[in-house]
């Protein structure tokens, strides 16, 4: 009997980011369509930050969560409608409940690797109401197998029938990702998942490396269509998965026209690796930075490169943009310092 | 809590009394304390007391130690505006005394919620073994004390037992203590550890219950655990998930028998000895979950994921309660769930 993968596709989140979280409404509609076809497990639907995030701090969507997830759930019949959800931006009340109300059926429940006891709330609730919940650790690639266990037991213990390491800065090479997928597929009972970036062109290897330690579910996204350098190509994973004889249930032409329809409609701009990108793997930095960090080091007339570098020394996270300002300062007076000594 | 509840409990209590009066005349006319006593087992210790008290002239006053013990008066308060039950909000790691009438002790002052235990690994460990050393410590000078019963827990006997036996009072297999999923079995045996102690060092009468797996009243649907998952499940007309195989064998116990075997163990268990509290009738995942499906009425399907191929056994050995106590079990698998699925849906 082939094995089986579970694929799933984070294009219209995890792509969001691309468009500056600006999907409408024909968009959603279309690629749910393209990508029911296919037979994809679960999409993913949402701002690129996830449920409830939409903001002047993180950027606002063009359309309304429940907006995004109606349209969606009415395009989508055997596969799942999934959102990704992180305490902080999502609220129980003011989101959890009325996504459910709609009707999706998977919840990521996602974090910053080393916080899972804030998704407690979250997960404990979404498991009441009967849905199916995936714990995300996101930036994995900051901590050791050993705290990414302790803190994907948490989750399990809270009621999460799965967790996903995120490589949310591309930062992974094969052997890490071999290291921490098997040491976490034989320390827990729920299935463990891999969620790719490719900062540094690994996104496709470092997918197959992590089925081929145990790991059970993946993340992808058409014609890699995510933050950054996007993430693990899906319709390439779906094919290089059937040469090696696992069973994803997707439909290898149809997902090859999907990704027609996506490029043709909703892709502004292709994913590429772009010079940031590749330093932003190298530090260990959430590509999410990149922009705000040219920003800067345009004003202070820095090397934006400088800063990222800066940056993945002091272990920055998401929601520590404002430590680019502190950095860029400290480079310019380094600088200045270092000039004024060569002067003298 | 509205009245059919509180009829439905009323039943439950008129069961169990109806075959252990004679067995806790021991208990009649006594004080006893309850740390924790707002939790599953304190509140149907105090739930089949006032029982007794109304309907067999037992007699018995309580005295129920929580932390926090503001949503257990406003949920029942058929409990809580009674002369025979007395409460205090204390945090049991400082308790300071105890009043001198009192009797017996039962001490249920932890959470079985692994949840709790994976985020508060600390705190756990804390209430555990310093609860356990201050109230044995506050027993002492008690001049009636009869009896202290530390409610360990099934736990303690580790993950793997090697052969696929029920599982007896002596079969301890191994544990990981460097896994913070480890943190509340270990301090559970650090806890009857210093049970053992105090016996052996000052003679106390210290006896000790190790509790498997219970459905029934008083359970919290939201508990992370398979058959409380299943049963809300179901009850919400949505599939079942088994994340396994559905291989697993456990085994349930209907409370309404706990609470006869908790206090019987209280009344006569020996001193320095652990009694198994459970029910030996095993059952896997997957039947539990066929026969809550049957006894819902649902039309839902049950998925199972094969995620694992656990197929452990974790179903006690009750010949120790059985034989040296007298206590049976009243309620068989098919029974318990059946009940338990008629009060969560009241």
């Amino acid at each position: 009997m082939r094995k089986k993968v579970y694929i799933h596709d984070v294009s219209l989140r995890d792509g969001s980011h691309a468009i500056s979280h600006k999907l409408d409404k024909h968009q959603i509609a279309l690629y749910c369509q393209a990508a029911e076809k296919a037979g994809v497990p679960s999409v993913e639907v949402g701002h690129g930050n996830g449920l409830g995030a939409s903001s002047i701090q993180v950027g606002f969507s063009r359309l309304e969560d429940i907006e995004m997830l109606s349209i969606a759930r009415e395009n989508l019949t055997k596969t799942k409608l999934a959102i990704h959800v992180m305490p902080g931006f999502t609220t129980i009340n003011k989101d959890l409940k009325k996504a459910f109300e709609i009707g999706v059926d998977l919840v990521r429940e996602a974090c910053h690797c080393t916080e899972a006891d804030i998704t407690e709330r979250h997960i404990a609730f979404a498991r009441d109401c009967g849905k199916e919940v995936i714990g995300a650790l996101m930036m994995t690639h900051m901590v050791s197998k050993e705290i990414l266990l302790e803190e994907a037991i948490k989750m399990q213990s809270y009621g999460a029938e799965g967790i996903v390491l995120y490589d949310s800065a591309g930062a992974y090479l094969p052997e890490n990702v071999r290291e921490k997928i098997s040491y976490l597929v034989s320390g827990l009972n729920i299935p463990v998942g891999f969620h790719a970036h490719n900062n540094l062109g690994m996104a496709i290897a470092n997918s197959i490396t992590a089925v081929e330690s145990g790991a059970k579910i993946i993340d992808g996204a058409i014609r890699g269509f995510g933050a950054g350098a996007g993430n693990a190509q899906l319709e390439v994973l779906a094919a290089v998965l059937e040469k090696m004889e696992y069973e994803t249930g997707i439909s290898l032409y149809k997902i090859l026209d999907a990704a027609e329809i996506a490029q043709e409609n909703i892709i502004e701009e292709l994913p590429t690796i772009k010079n940031l990108s590749i330093i932003s793997g190298l530090s260990g930095v959430f590509s999410g930075f990149s922009k705000p960090v040219s920003r800067v080091a345009k004003e202070y007339e820095l090397d934006a490169r400088d800063i990222f570098v800066e940056l993945g020394r002091r272990k920055v996270v998401a929601g520590q943009e404002d430590l680019i300002v502190e950095v860029a300062l400290d480079l310019k007076k380094k600088n200045s310092t270092f000039n004024s000594s060569s002067n003298g | 809590m509205d009245k059919k509840h509180i009829e439905f409990l009323k039943k439950d209590c008129e069961d169990a009394a109806s075959w252990s009066l004679d067995m806790l005349e021991e208990l009649k006319n006594k004080k006893i304390f309850i740390a924790g006593g707002t939790g599953f087992l304190g509140t149907w210790v105090a739930e089949f007391i006032t029982y007794l008290n109304d309907n067999h002239q037992f007699n018995v006053s309580l005295t129920i130690l929580a932390r926090n013990i503001d949503s257990f008066k406003n949920d029942k308060k058929h409990l809580t505006e009674r002369k025979d039950i007395e409460f205090i909000s204390k945090d049991i790691r400082n308790l300071n005394e105890l009043s001198n009438d009192v009797s017996f002790i039962i001490h249920a002052a932890s959470s079985p919620d692994n949840r709790i235990h994976v985020s508060n690994p600390i705190d756990t460990i804390s209430i555990i073994t310093k609860g356990t050393d201050n109230l044995i410590d506050s027993a002492f000078k008690l001049p009636d004390l009869k009896k202290i019963l530390y409610v360990s827990s099934g736990q303690i006997y580790g993950r793997s037992i090697p052969s696929n036996k029920l599982i007896s009072e002596s079969d301890f297999g191994p544990m990981d203590c460097n896994k913070v999923n480890s943190i509340y079995s270990e301090a559970k045996r650090l806890a009857e550890a210093t049970c053992c102690a105090y016996v052996s060092q000052y003679k106390l009468p210290i006896v000790i219950a190790r509790p498997f797996s219970f459905i029934g009243p008083y359970q919290s649907l939201s508990k992370p655990w398979a058959i409380n998952n299943f049963i809300n499940e179901a009850l919400n007309k949505k599939n079942i998930r088994i994340i396994g195989n559905g291989e697993p064998i456990r085994s349930y116990m209907y409370p309404a028998d706990m609470v006869v075997w908790i206090l019987k163990i209280l009344a006569s268990g020996k001193r320095n000895t652990s009694y198994n509290v459970g029910s030996p009738y095993g059952i896997s995942l997957k039947n539990v979950a066929e026969k809550i499906v049957q006894f819902t009425d649902s039309k839902v399907d049950i998925d199972i994921k094969y995620n694992n191929d656990d197929s452990s056994l974790y179903v006690p050995d009750i010949s120790l309660c059985q034989n040296d106590l007298g206590l049976k079990i009243n309620y068989d698998v098919e029974e318990t769930i059946r009940r338990a699925i008629s009060w969560f849906k009241l």
